[in-house]
């Protein structure tokens, strides 16, 4: 009986499916990276903040005319999406992706503008698995043909490079860095 | 005819994503509760699942996990927060509506325990803190969200 060519089949279905979740650990990638420095930046929208002064606002009754008679000294003909007074003193006035903050007793204006990181957005979205549905099934897919792709990578080469060589002290090493870090963050 | 009516129909499914997007689990109840009848009276509503509706205020700048809904009146505004991750709320989001569903919560703190959670919340923003602004405890009242619509 012929012995089943195990080592070529391993490396076709490695090679075929690493050319097929190519793309998706490219967006998984970059996204992760964007995703872990989340404490210093948002990956997902860029913000710009500008603060600039109207004359106050005072002696007005009531938040429509507060409204409206900031958005005249704004120098804005254009309708808000929404606007909202936190307190006595401010008044928010929302447009898309842009929002004043009014300190109506100095005149004080806060602008924020944010835009989405033009692909990372994308990217983040779907790495973080925003639109769920059918993209759960897709990325679960992915998650197992990334754990068949490191099991078959094992198997690629035989000899000194091999898993039986070289390659199981890297692999021992690949193993260990997670299972050490997670004692050094527990106890140290 | 077939490639109109396609046409036809990704419109309208464009159409339908655009116009409202869904966050975490369906709402399920269908009576709202406003804002400010909830801030009138928070105690009566602790532990109970409501509904609201209103528009957004402001939104965790870091993981999104968090936004003010502010209803009819000014001044009044709620906390709706959801568990990391699970759901993430656009930083793009301020000024539009909301439809929220989750369960109401009231908290007493005391000082010492305020102090804690706005340092947090400082360092979620990262903002400057300083504690001497705390002099008192504080009934802290939040929404903890489960699902939501945005127009």
């Amino acid at each position: 009986m012929k012995k089943f060519p195990f080592r070529k089949w391993n490396n076709i279905l490695h090679r075929d499916i690493g050319y097929l979740i190519f793309g998706l650990t490219i967006v998984y990638g970059i996204s992760g990276i964007a995703v872990n420095h989340i404490q210093d930046w948002n990956p997902n929208y860029s913000k710009e903040e500008e603060i600039f002064s109207i004359s106050p606002i005072t002696q007005i009754a009531t938040t429509d005319e507060i409204l409206k008679e900031s958005l005249h000294k704004l120098n804005i003909a254009e309708t808000p999406t929404n606007y909202f007074r936190p307190d006595s003193f401010t008044i928010q006035i929302f447009f898309d992706e842009k929002e004043y903050s009014i300190d109506l007793p100095t005149g004080n204006v806060f602008l924020e503008q944010t835009h989405e990181r033009k692909v990372l957005y994308e990217m983040n979205q779907l790495h973080l698995n925003s639109p769920k549905g059918i993209w759960t099934f897709i990325a679960d897919l992915y998650a197992g043909c990334l754990i068949f792709i490191a099991i078959t990578g094992l198997f690629v080469l035989k000899g000194k490079t091999g898993i039986t060589g070289r390659g199981a002290y890297l692999t021992i090493i690949g193993v260990l860095i997670p299972i050490i870090y997670w004692i050094y963050y527990l106890y140290f | 005819m077939k490639t109109k009516l396609l046409i036809l129909f990704f419109a309208f499914s464009i159409s339908l994503y655009a116009g409202v997007k869904k966050y975490g689990k369906k709402i399920s109840l269908k009576e709202k509760t406003k804002i400010s009848t909830i801030i009138e009276n928070p105690e009566k509503y602790d532990g109970k699942r409501i509904l609201i509706e209103g528009k957004i205020v402001d939104v965790c700048e870091t993981r999104g996990c968090w936004i003010k809904i502010a209803g009819e009146k000014d001044f009044q505004s709620i906390k709706f927060k959801v568990e990391d991750g699970v759901i993430i709320f656009p930083l793009d989001s301020k000024g539009k509506k909301i439809l929220a569903e989750g369960v109401f919560s009231v908290t007493k703190l005391t000082k010492e325990e305020l102090i804690e959670s706005a340092k947090e919340i400082a360092k979620e923003n990262n903002e400057q803190f300083d504690s001497t602004k705390i002099t008192s405890g504080k009934t802290v009242i939040k929404i903890l969200g489960e699902g939501a619509e945005i127009k």
